[in-house]
């Protein structure tokens, strides 16, 4: 069900952006992008390669600042947004590598950078190693997984777990936006249901959420809306049940096929 | 699930099972010396081992911690001879007190020095730190013109050369720092950073760890210890020379690599550090007590730890078949729930 539709609340979006534009150089890498993004919605961002949707994400992260255009949370333009301020807004990316630390355990990696203190030794925090797992298992069973040995280190394990335990990192920290970059590109058939479920798990607490996919059977599968590009600009913004494989497809190739050459 | 006690658990983990081989290594060492030369087992002896590996212990400890990082410094060696020759000829103008504390301050000095460049520069710390290597010892020769320095006051070598319960001062300080080492390195928070920047340095980052000030305090503290090690070894024998700890550093790398800390940072442990420095100090003297032409100390030492470092790597193959296989299952349609 789309959050778009529930008549009870009037839909505020969550996050803005108007009139993004970044340049490399002398190539427009994207070109008055104007989207917003509702809390609980899973917008799906299909294109081509070079069609902009990394360079997107990475503006959204503040890893590149737009040349033009601007970005809002909720009621406030957000200025000058880097990497750290991201964070604080509650924006956070899954990343296509998986950001862990393959030496330490799923627990010390959920909890990497907020390890709960049970107190100080002079300059020294004490982990509270017993609330730190706890922790972890809390937020990844709120997910819907669940893992044996939370200090085993990561890079014994499965590709879906590590997928899991990635997600579940971001999603502590996320309260406006998480961004999914090709999430089940690396994954077998299995557990790429189960990220899909995970997805909509973390839609279901209320962030916004984008996932870039080239998969359209996925993106079908999850997004409440779809947004599809080329070459820089935004070629369809529409739900998902107001749209078809043939519509994505042509939007993101500029070739139409036949019946609808609008 | 089932009861796990703490002795189970450290044999689950690879580097609880590695630190008893290592500990089994030390033991059979010993014994077998022991067959041939019986003083060996002898408190005293054991002793005067144990005062022979701290120094190399107490910057090992250091080193250790750098090399989890995902760092390393080779400048030691000469950072310790700068320390020694700085200490000991201040000792001559400035009560000993400070001339200890000096020496350490200097030492934390030269690990900055070594920090801001390994940041700024962002160059791999080994080339960087392989220039510094060559600076600082020249400046060690330059203040002392080649010669070592004498004349020191007595008092300069009490700490060197001082014994609380029998047991001398340099291998309580070993003990007491390499407590204080385990607990920061594995209970703590900065420790655990130390191990996400040495396993994956973008993740740690991406987790809001401040990668700058950690290499800072990092080599900061490396560098006290080498100093603390130094001002020891100068109090010791009463005097200092520019060129003391040439080769320091590859020693203590050494050790650290065969106490089961990975080159590549993000594993290893202060008890195997530990084990590995004292193997190395049992055999050293284990050779020369029962006769053997010390210069094969050498050769032993360098095959353990070429042994360790294959045991090490055939072990992390057979992980990694393993979680191949684990993946295998996981992609294969038969394999659902």
């Amino acid at each position: 069900m789309n959050p778009r539709d529930s008549e009870a609340t009037p839909a505020k979006p969550l996050l803005r952006c108007t009139g993004i534009t970044k340049y490399f150089g002398g190539v427009r890498a994207l070109n008055a992008v104007s989207l917003d993004f509702m809390p609980g919605e899973i917008v799906a961002l299909v294109g081509d390669n070079g069609a902009g949707k990394s360079t997107l994400v990475k503006i959204f992260s503040g890893i590149y600042q737009p040349d033009e255009g601007s970005i809002w949370l909720g009621d406030s333009e957000v200025k000058h947004l880097n990497p750290q301020l991201a964070r604080e807004l509650g924006i956070e990316t899954v990343y296509q590598h998986l950001l862990l630390c393959d030496n330490l355990g799923a627990a010390a990696n959920l909890m990497l950078g907020r390890e709960p203190v049970s107190f100080r030794l002079g300059p020294f925090e004490i982990i509270d190693a017993k609330r730190s797992i706890e922790d972890a298992r809390r937020h990844l069973s709120e997910l819907g997984s669940a893992l044996d040995d939370l200090s085993q280190p990561v890079r014994q394990l499965s590709g879906g777990q590590r997928q899991a335990i990635a997600i579940a990192r971001v999603t502590v920290g996320a309260h406006s936006l998480i961004q999914f970059d090709e999430p089940t590109a690396a994954l077998g058939m299995r557990q790429t249901r189960a990220t899909l479920e995970l997805i909509q798990r973390v839609a279901a607490q209320g962030v916004a959420v984008i996932v870039i996919s080239h998969n359209l059977d996925e993106v079908f599968a999850v997004a409440h809306r779809i947004v599809a590009m080329r070459l820089g600009s935004v070629t369809l913004d529409a739900l998902a049940h107001q749209t078809s494989r043939e519509q994505v497809v042509a939007c993101m190739t500029g070739v139409s096929f036949g019946k609808d050459a609008s | 699930m089932r009861p796990r006690t703490l002795a189970s658990t450290a044999w689950r983990t690879f580097a609880g099972r590695r630190n008893l081989g290592l500990l089994i290594t030390v033991l059979v060492v010993l014994l077998l010396v022991s067959l041939v030369s019986p003083q060996f087992l002898s408190i005293d002896n054991l002793l005067v081992i144990a005062l022979q590996v701290s120094f190399i212990g107490i910057a090992a400890l250091g080193m250790a911690c750098l090399i989890i990082s995902g760092n390393v410094d080779l400048s030691i060696g000469s950072q310790y001879a700068l320390c020694a020759v700085t200490a000991a000829m201040l000792a001559k103008t400035i009560p000993s007190p400070l001339a200890w504390i000096a020496g350490i301050a200097l030492g934390a000095m030269l690990g900055l020095i070594d920090a801001f460049m390994v940041w700024r520069i962002r160059i791999s710390p080994i080339i960087v730190t392989l220039g510094t290597l060559t600076i600082f010892r020249g400046i060690a020769l330059r203040v002392t013109n080649g010669f070592a320095v004498r004349g020191v006051p007595q008092v300069f070598s009490t700490l060197g050369r001082g014994r609380w319960l029998n047991v001398p001062v340099p291998v309580w300080m070993l003990a007491g720092l390499a407590m204080l080492a385990h607990v920061a390195l594995h209970s703590t928070k900065q420790g655990r950073h130390l191990f996400a920047f040495g396993g994956n340095p973008q993740a740690a980052e991406a987790a809001g760890i401040n990668g700058k000030g950690m290499v800072l305090t990092i080599f900061a503290a490396n560098g006290a210890l080498v100093g603390l090690s130094a001002v020891l070894a100068a109090s010791r024998f009463g005097t200092a020379a520019p060129t003391f700890g040439v080769g320091f550093e590859l020693d203590v790398i050494a050790a650290v690599i065969l106490g089961g800390v990975a080159f590549t940072g993000g594993e290893g442990t202060i008890v195997g550090v530990l084990l590995a420095v004292i193997l190395l100090g049992t055999i050293n003297s284990g050779l020369i007590s029962v006769g053997v032409d010390p210069h094969y100390a050498q050769v032993v030492k360098g095959a353990a730890l070429v042994m360790a470092v294959t045991l090490d790597q055939l072990a992390h193959e057979q992980q990694e078949r393993h979680r191949k296989k684990l993946a295998m299952q996981e992609r294969s349609p038969a394999a659902g729930t």
